[in-house]
């Protein structure tokens, strides 16, 4: 201690000594130093010309999804990609095939909007929109009726973005009245519990007969709706209560007591049997024939497929049956289909 | 206390180190976000893209059932040199779809044109929109070739002819 007190007490030159006043000085200087040095990469994002940029990517990304029909990570098949899990997506494209940009498919619009599937937006910026950079996106497409579909965040105040005026190509649907239904499709004759209806799908012939995809009825990639009405008026027992209680196609029940997420009926992936009164809607999704042909999408292998629909009656009359006719051909005849509409729509990109 | 100063930074001297720094960074930030002319086409782009898609789909029939796709039959029933009112209603319509983006606010003139025997090309108005084309306006061009079943330039009679549409489209 006394040997400090000496030493401070004795220091006649200041040499190495720093003063607080040098020390308050230098620490601003050096904080503004490395305040300046963290701008250094800014300058270069500066250089990047950001509008430029996001117009760029938002004009390419909807180049993508207008024009494009996708693609999947390729493992020997040819499957479209709406329909395959979210690993095997490669690139989203809504378009229905490359020959017709801008005429989009109902089921691949669906898919892509389907934000239970896609719960992350790094599919969407990984499989659409690419880039290292992490932009921020919302794509949109309003059709002008429904509510517009959306992905993506909230826009903010300036961003790149594109318009892209579209066609979507609707479902088909085939509306068998029971009051003016041809009379071979009633069984007159047959007073019993149990009856079969079946609809033939001649996908071969529906591929030959158009081959512009746009206005094809394709069982593979498009839903196929088929609304029975009026049923009370083909039962000559109207006590009779109706049962649909299978669905089968060459024998094979392809929708059982398991509910099935490929038909739905009257709007709900409900279970067989299923009951019936005025009427029933049946929807298949692409992915039932999908499975029927087996995970085949080669149109030259198609084979036609007829549906059976049963129907177990409480009672003893007649109902909705072809069993010894024609079945119900699903096919381009517009007294036997509403053919596939396209409707205007406008997809909007916003990139930032 | 401090007897030699040589070679020593006080507060104020750091203060103004820092300031100059400081704002030398802040201009050199400023100065990089150009708007260069090449941002000015991107207006152009969009413009352009949204009028080809408007002809295009112009040119799709809705469904199966309908032979002729509209812009055929717009043209096709359009008496020469005569304007069309159908024409003016659609393209608006399509153009002007607003989705969550900036309204558009789009005028127009179109017209079709084909080539007469002696290689010289005829030119039909088709229709415009309220606003008149005064020339001074800042324009992009949309075009499509449709085949229609008209007798145009020097046809004898009705038949099947490619013609070019071309719309000239501005933002008011």
């Amino acid at each position: 201690m006394r040997f400090q007190e000496r030493w401070l007490y004795n220091m006649t030159n200041d040499s190495g000594v720093l003063s607080i006043d040098f020390l308050v000085g230098f620490t601003i200087f050096i904080l503004a130093f490395i305040w300046v040095v963290s701008l250094i990469p800014g300058l270069l994002i500066g250089l990047q010309a950001h509008t430029i940029d996001y117009d760029a990517v938002a004009y390419r990304t909807g180049v993508i999804l207008v024009e494009d029909p996708g693609e999947i990570v390729a493992q020997n098949i040819t499957a479209p990609w709406e329909s395959l899990p979210v690993g095997r997506v490669a690139r989203f494209g809504l378009a229905i095939s490359r020959e017709t940009p801008n005429i989009l498919s109902e089921e691949k619009v669906n898919r892509f909007f389907c934000t239970t599937v896609f719960n992350d937006q790094k599919y969407y910026k990984d499989k659409a929109i690419f880039g290292d950079y992490p932009y921020h996106f919302n794509i949109s497409l309003s059709d002008g009726e429904a509510p517009p579909l959306k992905t993506g965040d909230v826009l903010p105040e300036g961003y790149g973005y594109i318009r892209r005026l579209v066609k979507i190509k609707g479902a088909s649907n085939a509306t068998i009245n029971g009051t003016s239904i041809p009379p071979y499709f009633i069984s007159t004759d047959q007073n019993v519990t149990s009856h079969t209806f079946s609809i033939l799908i001649n996908t071969p012939r529906l591929y030959t007969d158009v081959t512009d995809p746009s206005y094809r009825i394709d069982p593979v990639k498009d839903q196929i709706m088929i609304n029975i009405t009026n049923l009370t008026s083909t039962k000559s027992n109207s006590t009779a209560n109706v049962n649909l209680t299978s669905i089968t196609i060459k024998g094979v029940p392809y929708y059982s007591s398991i509910p099935y997420t490929s038909i739905s009926l009257d709007g709900q992936n409900s279970t067989l049997p299923h009951n019936v009164t005025e009427e029933v809607s049946i929807r298949f999704s692409p992915r039932f024939f999908q499975g029927v042909y087996e995970g085949i999408y080669d149109p030259a292998l198609y084979q036609p497929i007829l549906v059976n629909l049963t129907f177990d009656l409480t009672a003893n009359s007649t109902f909705l049956n072809n069993t010894w006719s024609s079945p119900f051909d699903y096919n381009y005849d517009p007294a036997n289909v509403t053919q596939p509409q396209l409707r205007d729509a406008v997809m909007e990109v916003a990139v930032w | 206390m401090v007897s030699g100063e040589r070679g020593q930074l006080y507060t104020i001297e750091g203060f103004a180190a820092a300031l100059i720094m400081v704002i030398t960074a802040v201009l050199v930030v400023n100065a990089t976000s150009i708007y260069t002319a090449g941002d000015t086409h991107i207006n152009d782009m969009q413009l352009e893209a949204l009028g080809s898609d408007t002809l295009k789909m112009m040119d799709v029939a809705p469904n199966i059932s309908v032979e002729k796709a509209p812009l055929q039959e717009i043209i096709e029933n359009t008496p020469l040199n005569s304007e069309n009112a159908t024409f003016k209603t659609m393209f608006l319509k399509l153009s002007n779809i607003s989705g969550t983006g900036p309204i558009h606010d789009i005028q127009f003139v179109a017209n079709y044109s084909c080539r007469n025997n002696n290689d010289t090309v005829a030119i039909y108005p088709l229709a415009s929109s309220d606003r008149h084309f005064t020339g001074g306006e800042h324009t992009v061009r949309a075009t499509k070739w449709v085949i229609v079943n008209k007798q145009v330039c020097d046809s004898a009679g009705p038949q099947n002819r490619a013609v070019l549409v071309e719309v000239l489209l501005w933002r008011d």
